[in-house]
């Protein structure tokens, strides 16, 4: 009877285990989120930032790109294949020419076309200042591909859409 | 939208406005990026199948020139003609004292219209 009794409660424990984990852990689309807001902060710039924060940012930003990112935009120079690395630099360089910068995301869609693999649709919204006091506001629809390699989402594939055909 | 509509003012889309006719010329619409948050308020100067120019900042449809009361700053915009496409409509904002390049405007599918302002 006793030992009924232990089987029962470990069951229970074992059941309640399974609930908290599935209920606790992110799912693939918090985690791909998850990657736009870190891309979000890191790229943004407060006017107090300081030079370690910059280089801290300027680092981290190259981690959430895949070996090789295809970038294909509105702007032909802009287009084309870039490494984590050569990305790291030109966000830093065009982050040097701003004092205030802030870069948000909104109506993110998230489809796993297949294993390994996100498709996300969004619109994406950068505002800023200039070093010489310019006021910039760029609105953009994005098609990014993820692909999650050892156990990280990493952008392997942003697409401007053209909303507005001249 | 200068000045028609101000930069960063509140405005009331009625999403209903094209539930029984079409975007016409000179209405004022909203059209979506991705989602429902981020809008772009413009104003509809031709419609499918209709030519579309600018000449020395001023707007041809078809060939013909068109008055354009609601815009009230100087512009020198040249575009060649353009034929919009099927389930499109072409749009423009009234601010056009900017250089052509920086300004947001073209063909948009019509399924991107969600409707107009209130007011």
């Amino acid at each position: 009877m006793v030992r009924k009794r232990y089987l029962f409660i470990v069951g229970l424990m074992v059941i309640l285990g399974i609930v908290i984990v599935i209920t606790f852990s992110p799912s693939e689309e918090k985690r791909v989120k998850k990657r736009f807001h870190l891309l979000s902060e890191w790229v943004s710039k407060s006017t107090e930032e300081n030079a370690f924060t910059m280089l801290q940012k300027m680092r981290d930003i190259g981690s959430l790109f895949d070996e090789h990112c295809e970038l294909k935009t509105d702007y032909p120079s802009l287009s084309g294949s870039y490494t984590r690395e050569e990305i790291s630099t030109y966000v830093g360089s065009a982050r040097s020419h701003v004092s205030q910068l802030s870069l948000k995301f909104y109506d993110l869609q998230i489809v796993f076309p297949e294993k390994e693999v996100a498709k996300v649709t969004l619109t994406a919204r950068l505002t800023g200042t200039s070093t010489a006091g310019e006021r910039m506001d760029e609105i953009r629809e994005l098609e990014c591909l993820l692909r999650k390699i050892e156990k990280k989402w990493l952008f392997r594939q942003i697409d401007a859409v053209e909303v507005l055909r001249k | 939208m200068e000045p028609t509509y101000h930069n960063g003012g509140v405005n009331f889309c009625w999403r209903l406005r094209y539930l029984f006719s079409e975007p016409k010329r000179p209405d004022v619409v909203a059209v979506r990026f991705a989602g429902s948050k981020v809008m772009l308020l413009k104003r509809v100067v031709a419609r499918e199948g209709q030519r579309v120019e600018f000449r020395d900042g001023k707007l041809f449809v078809n060939g013909k020139e068109i008055e354009e009361p609601y815009v009230r700053y100087p512009c020198d915009w040249n575009l060649p003609p353009r034929q919009v496409e099927k389930d499109s409509i072409y749009v423009v904002g009234d601010n056009r004292s900017m250089p052509i390049e920086n300004h947001h405007f073209g063909q948009a599918s019509k399924s991107r219209v969600v409707g107009g302002p209130l007011w």
